[in-house]
């Protein structure tokens, strides 16, 4: 049997008219430069790659919007029904407000998508029913302060906005439901650790039982690599894959990393799953439970959110320690304040001194310098509205 | 050396591809010609450099001893000597050595009158090599993507570069290697234990012939594929091993940069789904 030129020339043509229909179609080969950072020692092949076409997407995509004006300081607002904005002045109150519309609501002056307008202090509509939207928003605040006070191992001196999930969208990105099929985050990012090891060989009874698995195994990996997508990275950009529990040989992201996994853990069951009661049914899964987060949904496809721009060093309001007023904010480890609007600098060295380094370029050069971890501020387009939200 | 009847009246001057007369002679069973003081040369001074570059290194294990190609920010240049330098200088030594092996057989091939079967072969493995080392450290803009040369970190480089891709395993072109490199395996599994089953018989008996070999393996799967097809399968699986090998890790980066359990989304847009 011979398969002629003929023959060869009808089934590509065929491929193309079979592909050509497709919407959408997902490369399947990216020929072009590529951007490849190296942040291990020469040789150790630990490597981040990325498709300059990509990081255009996503860098277009993670901008941080322009911070309001400043509001004059001043005394506490004297509204009712405050519960946690309580210590800013009534115009760092307003510009908050403000901000957190154009960030949730689409739009600075969308007042109603939260309140009644008629009774802004009330939490109920004109009609009595619940305004779900401002109990949210209100526990949301929490979580926010809770995050930027508690979580600096995992958020460090960039913190959290509202914008840093919400992104001008009522429902940010990679928000998840319980359901029936095989769910890493469920298992990973909602109760259980992650951690697949067992001390002991035989079927014990009790917390000693050796649980581990292939299934339990892969759910590991899954809940890596949605890692690794959420934040545009690898595998090796906190492992060195020649021994994979080693800490002395992974990279200070892999502590970072496990620090956003046990605050997942704790937003999920704290903040998240709680408001459970207070959602109509259209916002709930099928299991009846409430939206959860997980890795993407504040990063976005970036190893730091919004490329570590320190959004919220503007919005002392979120800040969520003692000095609510902008007086004093959370201080990090040397006693200085952690936002305190200074511009965002990383070590750029790896746990053996291996100085980190990068390809040379061919094309949009800064953008291997957004994987390393500084933000080159010249290379990004201004953006000054919200930008639209990507088809999933 | 012992040396076959027959080998005399081939070792006749002439038909070399390079160097005409010069080396044209024989030092003891080994032909040199002009490809082979190339490839020694190259192999030897790049086996020095090896051990030089062990000697300023830190350690003298065996296992350990780690030469390593430059930082990816040293691009295509050439780097400093203890920083990479080493490693181009023996990366071209080997391939030059690699290239005149392929040049002697070769060589020899055409002194005997054969096919260049074998050098075509040989080529396969060195093109292998010349992809991880050249070829896509080229394609990606620097040196620094090259393998590092030491038993202990060379499997360090294959394992994180596997993981950079997140899960190598969902790359076509590695499926495909590896199934050849399994089924070639198979291959020449069945074919010795079939000849050794023919030409070692016990004590007494007579050795089997083809007929038997067919035999066998018509009576076993209904086919025999003969013995020139046996060679000819063998070295068509063992060659696409090495060939999809080579793909597989050239795809890796210069056109691939996620993981690869990605790449296979194109199979959620075929247009055989109700939705989309």
């Amino acid at each position: 049997m011979m398969i002629t030129g003929h023959s060869v020339r009808i089934g590509a043509l065929l491929s193309l008219v079979i592909l050509g229909g497709c919407k959408n179609y997902p490369d399947v080969i990216k020929p072009g430069p590529k951007q490849v950072a190296q942040h291990g020692f020469r040789g150790v092949g630990m490597e981040t790659n990325y498709d300059p076409d990509d990081i255009a997407k996503t860098a277009a995509y993670n901008q941080a919007p322009k911070p309001l004006p400043p509001a004059p300081p001043g005394p506490p607002g004297q509204y009712r029904n405050v519960q946690v904005l309580t210590n800013i002045s009534a115009a760092e109150f307003g510009r908050t407000m403000t901000a957190m519309s154009a960030w949730v609501a689409g739009g600075p002056g969308n007042c109603a998508y939260c309140h009644n307008t008629a009774n802004f202090a009330s939490d109920s509509t004109a009609k009595g029913e619940l305004l779900y939207t401002k109990l949210t928003a209100r526990m949301m605040l929490r979580m926010t302060r809770r995050i930027n006070s508690d979580y600096t191992r995992h958020v460090g001196g960039t913190g959290v906005t509202c914008y840093t999930c919400h992104r001008g969208q009522p429902l940010p990105n990679g928000i998840w439901f319980y359901s029936d099929q095989n769910q890493i985050l469920r298992h990973y990012l909602d109760r259980d650790d992650i951690r697949v090891q067992s001390h002991s060989v035989e079927p014990l009874p009790g917390a000693a039982a050796n649980r581990t698995s292939i299934r339990q195994t892969y759910n590991t990996y899954a809940l890596m690599a949605t890692q690794s997508k959420a934040l545009g990275v690898n595998c090796t950009y906190c492992h060195n894959s020649r021994a994979w529990t080693s800490w002395e040989e992974s990279t200070p992201k892999r502590v970072v990393a496990m620090y956003g996994a046990s605050m997942l853990r704790d937003l999920n069951m704290n903040y998240l799953n709680p408001l459970q009661p207070v959602y109509p049914r259209s916002r709930l899964g099928e299991h009846g439970d409430a939206p959860k987060a997980q890795c993407i949904t504040c990063h976005n496809g970036v190893y730091k959110p919004l490329y570590g721009a320190k959004m919220v060093s503007d919005y002392p309001a979120l800040w969520g320690a003692a000095g609510w007023d902008a007086t004093a904010g959370p201080l990090d480890a040397t006693g200085k304040p952690l936002f305190d609007g200074a511009p965002l600098t990383e070590p750029g060295v790896t746990p053996s001194g291996a100085k980190m380094s990068a390809a040379p370029t061919t094309a949009t050069a800064p953008a291997v310098e957004v994987a390393m971890g500084v933000t080159p501020v010249s290379a990004m387009p201004a953006v000054t509205t919200v930008p639209a939200r990507p088809t999933p | 050396m012992a040396m076959m009847s027959f080998e005399y009246k081939y070792r006749v001057r002439g038909g070399t591809l390079l160097g005409g007369d010069l080396f044209d002679f024989w030092i003891g069973p080994f032909y040199v010609g002009f490809f082979g003081v190339v490839a020694a040369f190259a192999a030897i001074l790049g086996t020095v450099l090896c051990v030089y570059g062990a000697a300023i290194g830190p350690t003298w294990n065996l296992w350990q001893i780690n030469i390593a190609p430059p930082d990816l920010s040293y691009g295509l240049r050439l780097a400093p000597l203890r920083d990479g330098g080493l490693w181009q200088i023996i990366t071209m030594c080997a391939t030059v050595s690699f290239v005149a092996w392929v040049g002697r057989q070769a060589e020899i091939s055409r002194k005997l009158g054969m096919g260049y079967h074998v050098p075509f072969a040989y080529s396969v493995a060195v093109f292998a090599y010349i992809s991880l080392v050249i070829i896509r450290p080229v394609l990606l803009g620097g040196w620094g993507h090259g393998f590092p040369y030491g038993i202990l970190s060379h499997l360090d480089w294959v394992s994180n570069v596997g993981y950079q891709f997140q899960h190598f395993h969902y790359n076509p072109a590695h499926m495909l290697a590896i199934t050849f490199f399994f089924t070639n395996n198979l291959a020449l599994a069945m074919h010795g234990s079939l000849i050794l089953s023919v030409t070692a018989p016990p004590k007494g008996e007579a050795v089997k012939t083809s007929e038997h070999e067919n035999s066998f393996f018509r009576d076993a799967v209904g086919y025999s594929i003969g013995a020139i097809g046996i060679h000819r399968l063998g070295l068509f699986l063992a060659l696409n091993a090495g060939f999809w090998s080579a793909v597989c890790i050239l795809l890796s980066g210069p056109f691939w940069t996620r993981g690869w359990q990605d790449w296979w989304n194109w199979w959620l847009y075929l247009p055989i789904w109700t939705q989309r």
